[in-house]
């Protein structure tokens, strides 16, 4: 095995159990490398299962009504599935750690935030209360909150949003974790915060030589951050590539249809193209290729069977053989 | 100076707090302080307590100052404020301030005294009974929220029926029987103990069926406990056991848990779902310090109110089983009992029904209004804008 891959999900199946018995697929065979040091993005819209299988890496599926069917997660060559509750502590907040969504709700309201981003060292680190302190003063100055001595009594309300996240990433980085996970954290922030937050993220992850899982379904960002894209569609992985090469040489309908409802400065004036039908219920999804019923492209063998990802070489891989052949053929 | 000038001149900078620099407390006190009835409510609970505490020295040990049951005969029913008559008592008869401040009883004691030693009464019993109750309720409570969804298995049942089983065995004298039954359990109790998730997965299927979840255990005995009529459960328990007032406060305290425990419930259902809980757990936070380092602190406001309501509802039931005669026993003074040996001369001496009416009226009262104010505050929906 690739002694550079941290984490390596392989065909990852979350279902949720509804009270009527049927599985609502979330993550459906979920495949994605992230080597050490690298950024990956995560994008899709809404339910598709980023966060789900964001979530099933820290373990983190509330079992029931979640269900981890089938997959393994390899962390530096270790399977996480079967670990136990006591082991899997030991590895969430101390080598892989997560920032979530929403940074105006995810501190706790009754502690100062000192008291917060020293938790996770206390449990993970044995050291004094003096250097947990030195510690947290430190993370703070890394993730740029000015007079970080003070503000370690604040409590969250006396901060803003962008300061309330760079919190929760100090909190994160506590440990120096090999991976970070970070969930859209900056759908919540207004756009000059998100821009802040995402040169920090590159500027923390080149100082503590950690990779970054991040999701989003905010394709600016994707451009921004990442080294490497995979484009979630309906629980699966339709496409994945270098990040020039997904935003260049787009191969998935999908992908291109999410590329050009992105508003440019050519497209002035013109209506803005939008995929036409909505995301299929995760419990009831269409057989073959799940995005045929929205698919320009769509031929009688997507409603029929499963689409299998093709290689476009250099690592670039779609899940749309209709294309792959069409563009073989014309070459 | 142009407006953009004094602009500049005037600007914090970036890293100023947005928020005021006021703490919880501060902020609590200045909503608290608008409402006066819960302020004054809060001082009588101050008075209430000193008074307690003061009682409890002045009028307990080998020579008290204030001697609560000693008994002048000569000096029966004096209305309050009388000056005693010194020529018929003794020098250690007198009362300690050279009058009666509350008048005397139909046995001629302080009715001060009492009331003083009785004050310290109706503090331990409120206190210790909601303390009883409320560490019961966050309990119960905790579990159902928190582990409400998890179900009980038919071998949890199983067990359970086995271990009881085979105590109702040896209590009733089938030891073999008895003892085999214990042990059996004990044994599967170990073993679900240390077997890890998979191997107890490999049970046979029947015994895992799933029957109801830990939450429909707690909150439907929560409703059967509601069921019974309190103070009648209260009278059949206290009638059973021998009088004292530990066992007032106790059995007060078993039968007043389940406003606590639904209030708690309530409260981790929607903490639960909290980000700042999945965070905790994304840092490896356990499950018991999330319950009680993360939820209970955002938990214990309603938990607080409903505790301080309770104070004042257990010291109204103590009254009640001692104004019956089930309370605590005889010597010791309670509001209750001097209420209760009172009203047969009600029309002879007021005083003695009517002060010890009046003081449970107005520490309950104070109790409430207390509580009440704590509502307000700590729930930001009732605040007034």
């Amino acid at each position: 095995m690739n002694k550079n891959i941290l984490l390596s999900v392989d065909d990852l199946k979350v279902y949720f159990r509804g009270a009527d018995g049927r599985a609502s697929k979330a993550v459906d065979g979920v495949s994605y490398d992230i080597r050490r040091e690298e950024t990956v993005c995560l994008v899709g819209e809404s339910g598709c299962g980023k966060t789900v299988s964001a979530l099933s890496i820290l373990g983190l599926i509330p079992q029931p009504p979640g269900e981890i069917v089938g997959g393994r997660i390899l962390f530096d060559g270790r399977d996480l599935l079967p670990l136990t509750d006591e082991e899997m502590q030991r590895i969430r907040g101390n080598r892989v750690a997560m920032v979530f969504q929403e940074p105006l709700t995810s501190l706790n309201p009754v502690f100062k935030i000192g008291d917060q981003i020293a938790e996770s060292i206390r449990i993970h680190r044995k050291i004094d209360a003096d250097a947990q302190r030195q510690r947290c003063i430190q993370l703070l100055e890394d993730v740029g909150i000015a007079s970080a001595e003070e503000r370690l009594n604040a409590y969250p309300h006396q901060l803003s949003g962008g300061q309330r996240q760079r919190v929760m990433i100090a909190m994160a980085l506590s440990c120096n974790p090999e991976l970070v996970i970070a969930d859209e954290p900056t759908t919540a922030l207004d756009v000059t915060v998100q821009a802040q937050i995402l040169k920090l993220f590159k500027v923390l992850q080149q100082k503590h030589n950690m990779a970054v899982l991040y999701i989003t379904h905010d394709l600016g960002v994707v451009s921004a951050v990442a080294d490497r894209v995979y484009v979630m569609y309906a629980g699966i992985i339709v496409e994945q590539g270098q990040t020039a090469q997904i935003f260049r040489e787009p191969q998935h309908p999908y992908t291109r249809g999410l590329l050009s409802s992105l508003p440019t400065r050519s497209k002035r004036g013109q209506r803005l193209y939008s995929i036409a039908g909505s995301v299929p219920d995760p419990a009831h999804k269409p057989v073959g290729c799940p995005f045929h019923p929205r698919c320009p492209h769509a031929v009688q063998t997507c409603r029929e069977r499963f689409p299998k990802m093709c290689d476009y070489g250099k690592g670039h891989l779609a899940r749309c053989p209709v294309l792959y052949t069409n563009r073989n053929e014309t070459a | 100076m142009t407006p953009q000038a004094s602009y500049q001149s005037e600007a914090q900078p970036l890293d100023a707090p947005l928020a005021p620099q006021k703490s919880r407390w501060e902020e609590f006190w200045l909503l608290f302080k608008r409402n006066r009835l819960a302020v004054a409510g809060m001082v009588i609970f101050a008075l209430f307590f000193i008074t307690a505490i003061g009682g409890l020295l002045l009028t307990s040990g080998v020579d008290p100052v204030l001697d609560p049951s000693l008994v002048r005969l000569q000096e029966k029913m004096q209305p309050p404020l009388t000056q005693p008559n010194l020529d018929s008592l003794s020098p250690g008869q007198a009362p300690y301030l050279g009058t009666y401040l509350l008048g005397t009883d139909e046995l001629g004691r302080d009715v001060f005294a009492r009331m003083l030693q009785g004050a310290w009464v109706s503090l331990t019993v409120g206190f210790v009974a909601v303390g009883i109750s409320v560490l019961i309720g966050i309990f119960l409570g905790g579990i159902a929220g928190y582990y409400g969804q998890n179900h009980i298995r038919l071998d949890h049942l199983l067990l359970t029926g086995t271990l009881i089983g085979g105590a109702v065995m040896i209590a009733v004298g089938r030891i073999t029987w008895g003892s085999g039954l214990l042990v059996f359990g004990s044994a599967y109790l170990l073993f679900l103990f240390f077997q890890s998730q998979r191997q107890i997965e490999s049970l046979p299927p029947s015994i895992q069926i799933r029957t109801f979840t830990i939450d429909t255990l707690i909150m439907r005995l929560v409703d059967i406990m509601l069921c019974f009529p309190t103070f009648f459960l209260i009278l059949t328990v206290v009638a059973l056991l021998p009088a004292s007032i530990y066992n007032i406060m106790v059995v007060i305290g078993l039968t007043s848990w389940m406003g606590t425990t639904r209030f708690v419930r309530a409260e981790f259902l929607s903490l639960r779902e909290q980000d700042f809980v999945a965070a905790a757990r994304a840092l490896g936070v356990g499950d018991l310090r999330i319950i009680f380092r993360h939820m209970m602190p955002n938990a214990v406001a309603p938990v607080l109110v409903s505790a301080t309501i309770g104070i004042a509802s257990a010291i109204l039931t103590e009254a009640g089983l001692s104004f019956l005669g089930f309370g605590v026993p005889p010597p010791h003074a309670t509001w209750g009992n001097i209420l209760s040996d009172g009203q047969n001369y009600i029309f002879d001496a007021p005083w003695l029904t009517f002060i010890p009416g009046i003081a449970i009226l107005i520490v309950v009262l104070a109790f409430n209004l207390f509580g009440e104010g704590l509502r307000e505050v700590l729930n930001p929906k009732l605040r007034e804008r």
